[in-house]
């Protein structure tokens, strides 16, 4: 526990740094990245014990005289801190040069601080042991990011929203404390370890209250609202931190809860997995119907937070039923989803900052061709591509195929979780299949074939600290699916704290493990044997170049590509009523055409029910009550006396 | 040893297949038809030549037909031949190898975007949107043999003592799937009435317009590759309609063969009599299928409890 409280104070220590020398640009970016990364090695050295060893410490210690916080680093919190002390690192690296307007040194400084602060929010988040400590380092998480979203609050995009995020941060934190207010009335104590001795019913409630708190953090759909405007708002290197990271608090939030209720009804998992379905598949549509680079990304993260619910609630089920290897594979492929995903998010995440920066260029229909422009950002996003879209040998494959041998152990389950199981599994199919219908979209879009506006031709790669993060990042991805066996193991490891939960035996892990291993590496052998054969085959070939063939046509234009909009637009159309598509054609009307437009937009059917069934309503009930606010000061005065005294009547 | 040699074996005879359907197609519409051997002939033909490469193509290009290439490869090295063994297998090597060729799939559609030409783009939409259909029916189909065998491996499916066959206890749920799986293999395999490998608009087709830009030995790869596809698909029905249970595996081999052969020809008389749906009919088409092995795999809730 001290080498962890250590790191926090060195990454507070950088962010300080960040705050004082804002004024010397370049030495403060050095120093406050040295001191992040220094800060991340020791914070990950100090995981090594609880993770490997089961070892739990703790840390306490009383607040205000009254409250007593409390932290413990037990296997799961250690397996949270494995992204959070990866990821924030390699994208405090990427600021260096992403972060290069010299005009506004002190906003950046003051990215920085917060974004250290998150850091070092998160990881407390991960360890806080009861109810007073964990509320408290919930809200500086999400305040701290909210004022990384407001980077460029000059921008009234910008600015609306950071407001979303901040009415869905606080509405969650909201529904999170009456949980544990509730769990509070019936147990007399802050810590999460009486939570085990509530009556199940209360249970009950205070689970599924918390997880509509920890759902709009994790991005759940319908609570994912403010994720598609708050990404792309933000700095990339604070999106890749929050869709990588901070996002995963939210799971984190739910497995905790989970853990520590020892609750074994039925109803979590089915309720989980539900909602891991309609998030993963509805994500991935939307994902597939937007063409802003990030928000498609934010959009992704949705369908990834889905496929962590799917492993999530299979292992729910798999406890509940007592069907042991499903419920392992389940939360073991879940967690490793947590980690894997947020590798390859995080690297998208900065490749499209390497795009934005270079180009200006948000939309995706405007860009093309920057692979040969861009390599090293073209190829580590090629990675983190093939990743997210779980195909092998990439490490997203590694946590589905988990999630995948969980479920399918669980069909031989009888009833309502055989249909769930059953749901569970074609679901993971169709979001594998929609992803990968997506970001070859992205891929084929933005970097293959030819730049279709001016802006994105000739673009240069980043500097050195921009492509080292994401070369890096790509390397992990590889690395995970080639040696799976370390990750699955960690992921197990992780599990150690459900105590519900009796894993399976280590030779069943390996075994799978092994044969992972082994599938990927074969895939790889034969990749390059056939490399081989057709280079083999092109010896003493002639090889010549020309246009690509019109099929006849002899005035081709960049403009006649495939758009991103019409790629995607016959799979979004399949899946109306969830998606709601507008579509505005002006028509050819004479026989000389003016000139003529057409417009799509699709439109998040989750948004549009919440502006016209919630927040319309509310507004015209508080526009009645406008008279309140009439701005004499004299009569607000009046207010707060008559609340005085109506509150000393009562209380 | 053996298993080497039927995978060797299926390796080489799979572009004779191919022939079969064209010599059938030729034979109901009256005509001689090209040679057996013709795809032998197109491939060889493909390797003696050199390439064009269009100047808007980067690396992806050629990595298309490689990739596509392994993974099919792959494919077969994980299937069991008649009653031989497959060279590897492992529980939940199915999952597996229907990834593998996704991510065969993903090559070949980044490669065809790769060239920017709007018809490649527009097969390439297709092709993910149906396949994604398509992977639906495959994983129910893999949902019901759990249910029916407790297996996720095709050795565990097919050699051993709890096999799935047509002629077994619960065959009359597979008939279900046979019909589901030659319906996908019209699906992936770019067949009529899916997508029409033989038509001279680039507009209406769906595999064939993504490798427009190919050629020489890239082409033959991809044209391998797509032989290979089909075989496997094709030896997969074949495993599920006859249990190869003889004692000589010679004779197994030959009705293994046989019933290929079978496969390969209705294949090419639904190629004559049925003309390509049109393009919104499709996922209807698709999801056909799956409709039919999810009721059989619903139906496994009353017959096996």
């Amino acid at each position: 526990m001290d080498t962890f409280l250590l790191s926090l104070i060195v990454l507070l220590a950088g962010g300080l740094f960040a705050l004082l020398a804002f004024r010397q640009f370049n030495l403060m970016k050095a120093g406050y990245i040295a001191l992040s990364i220094a800060g991340s090695i020791i914070g990950l050295s100090a995981i090594r014990a609880p993770l490997q060893q089961g070892i739990t410490s703790t840390f306490s210690t009383t607040w205000l005289h009254i409250f007593s916080l409390s932290f413990s680093l037990d296997s799961l919190s250690a397996f949270f801190l494995i992204p959070i002390f990866t990821i924030c690192p390699l994208a405090t690296l990427y600021s260096f040069h992403y972060m290069d307007n010299t005009n506004k040194k002190s906003r950046v400084a003051a990215n920085f601080f917060f974004l250290t602060l998150l850091t070092i929010s998160m990881a407390l988040v991960a360890t806080a042991d009861n109810i007073i400590s964990f509320i408290l380092v919930w809200e500086v998480m999400s305040l701290s990011s909210f004022f990384l979203v407001m980077h460029e609050y000059h921008k009234k995009d910008t600015r609306k929203a950071g407001y979303i995020y901040f009415i869905f941060t606080h509405v969650g934190a909201m529904f999170i404390f009456a949980a544990f207010s509730l769990a509070y009335s019936y147990t007399e104590s802050f810590d999460f370890v009486s939570f085990a001795t509530m009556p199940d019913n209360i249970k009950i409630i205070v689970f599924f209250l918390a997880l509509v708190g920890f759902g709009s953090k994790a991005g759940i759909f319908p609570l994912h609202i403010w994720l598609p405007h708050a990404h792309p708002a933000a700095p990339s290197n604070v999106s890749a931190v929050m869709s990588g990271v901070m996002i995963k608090m939210g799971i984190y939030g739910i497995i905790r809860l989970y853990a520590r209720l020892e609750a074994t009804d039925l109803v979590y998992g089915e309720v989980i997995l539900t909602l891991g379905i309609v998030s993963g598949i509805l994500g991935v549509v939307y994902a597939l119907g937007k063409h802003d680079l990030k928000k498609l990304l934010a959009y992704h993260s949705v369908e990834n937070i889905g496929i962590i619910l799917i492993g999530t609630g299979i292992g729910m089920i798999g406890i509940a039923t007592d069907n042991m290897v499903m419920a392992s594979f389940g939360f073991a492929g879940g967690l490793l989803h947590v980690l894997n995903h947020s590798i390859f998010k995080s690297l998208l995440f900065l490749g499209a900052g390497a795009v934005l920066q270079k180009t200006k260029i948000r939309h995706i229909d405007k860009l093309g061709g920057l692979i040969k422009s861009m390599p090293t950002t073209g190829k580590t996003f090629l990675i983190g591509s093939v990743s997210i879209s779980g195909l092998p040998p990439f490490n997203g494959f590694v946590s589905e195929f988990l999630i995948y041998y969980g479920a399918f152990h669980g069909l031989s389950l009888g009833g309502s979780s055989f249909i769930f199981t059953i749901f569970a599994i074609l679901s993971l199919a169709i979001i594998g299949g929609l992803a990968a219908a997506c970001f070859s979209k992205v891929i084929g879009v933005v970097f293959l074939g030819e730049p279709r506006t001016k802006k994105a031709m000739n673009a240069p790669d980043p500097e050195f600290t921009m492509t080292l993060p994401m070369i890096i990042l790509a390397t992990a991805c590889i690395v995970i699916g080639i040696f799976p066996q370390f990750f699955i193991m960690t992921a197990f490891q992780g599990l150690q704290s459900i105590s519900t939960l009796h894993a399976v035996t280590t030779n069943e892990i390996i075994t799978v493990a092994d044969n992972l291993a082994f599938a990927a590496r074969l895939l790889l052998v034969a990749f390059f044997l056939s490399l081989l054969l057709r280079k083999i085959f092109y010896l003493k070939k002639t090889v010549t170049s020309g246009p690509t063939w019109g099929c006849g046509f002899t005035q081709p234009s960049v403009k006649m590509q495939y758009t991103g909009t019409s790629y995607a637009m016959s799979i979004i159309d399949f899946f109306r009523p969830f998606v709601d598509i507008r579509t505005t054609y002006s028509g050819i009307n004479r026989i000389f055409p003016g000139r003529t437009t057409y417009k799509t937009q699709v439109d998040d059917i989750a948004e549009k029910a919440l502006m016209e069934r919630i927040v319309s309503p509310i507004l015209y009930l508080l526009a009645k009550l406008r008279w309140i606010q009439h701005g004499h000061i004299q009569l607000y005065i009046g207010y707060i006396i008559a609340t005085i005294i109506v509150l000393l009547l009562f209380i | 040893m053996e298993s080497f040699i039927t995978f060797a074996i299926a390796a080489l005879t799979a572009p004779l297949f191919p022939g079969i359907i064209l010599k059938v197609k030729a034979f109901l519409a009256g005509k001689k038809g090209p040679p057996l051997f013709i795809k032998y002939f197109t491939v060889l033909k493909l390797l003696r030549k050199g390439s064009v490469y269009s100047t808007s193509t980067s690396f992806i290009f050629k990595l298309g037909p490689v990739v596509s290439f392994a993974t099919a490869l792959i494919c077969l090295l994980f299937f069991p031949f008649a009653d031989r063994a497959p060279i590897f297998s492992f529980h939940g090597d199915i999952i597996v190898i229907f990834y593998i060729m996704g991510i065969g799939r993903f090559f070949t559609v980044i490669a065809a975007l790769d060239t920017g030409s709007p018809f490649e783009g527009m097969g390439a939409a297709r092709e993910v949107f149906f396949s994604t259909l398509a992977e639906v029916t495959i994983f129910t189909t893999l949902i019901l043999f759990y249910r029916l065998t407790g297996s996720l491996s095709f050795s565990e499916y097919f050699i051993g003592d709890n096999q799935i066959c047509l002629l077994n206890a619960s065959g009359a749920l597979l008939l279900f799937v046979i019909v589901a799986l030659f319906m996908v293999l019209l699906t992936e395999n770019s067949r009529v009435p899916v997508d029409d490998p033989a038509t001279h608009l680039e507009l209406t087709m769906i595999h064939e317009v993504m490798i427009l830009d190919h050629s020489g030995p890239d082409l033959a790869l991809i044209e391998l590759a797509s032989f290979y596809k089909l075989f496997f698909y094709s030896a997969f029905i074949t495993q599920i309609i006859y249990p190869f249970t003889h004692t000589s595996s010679a004779i197994n081999g030959l009705i293994f063969y046989g019933i290929l052969f079978g496969i390969y020809v209705s294949i090419g008389i639904t190629e004559s009599i049925m003309a390509r749906c049109k393009m919104n009919l499709i996922p209807q088409f698709i999801l056909t299928s799956f409709a039919l092995v999810f009721f059989a795999a619903i139906l496994t809730m009353g017959v096996l409890q």
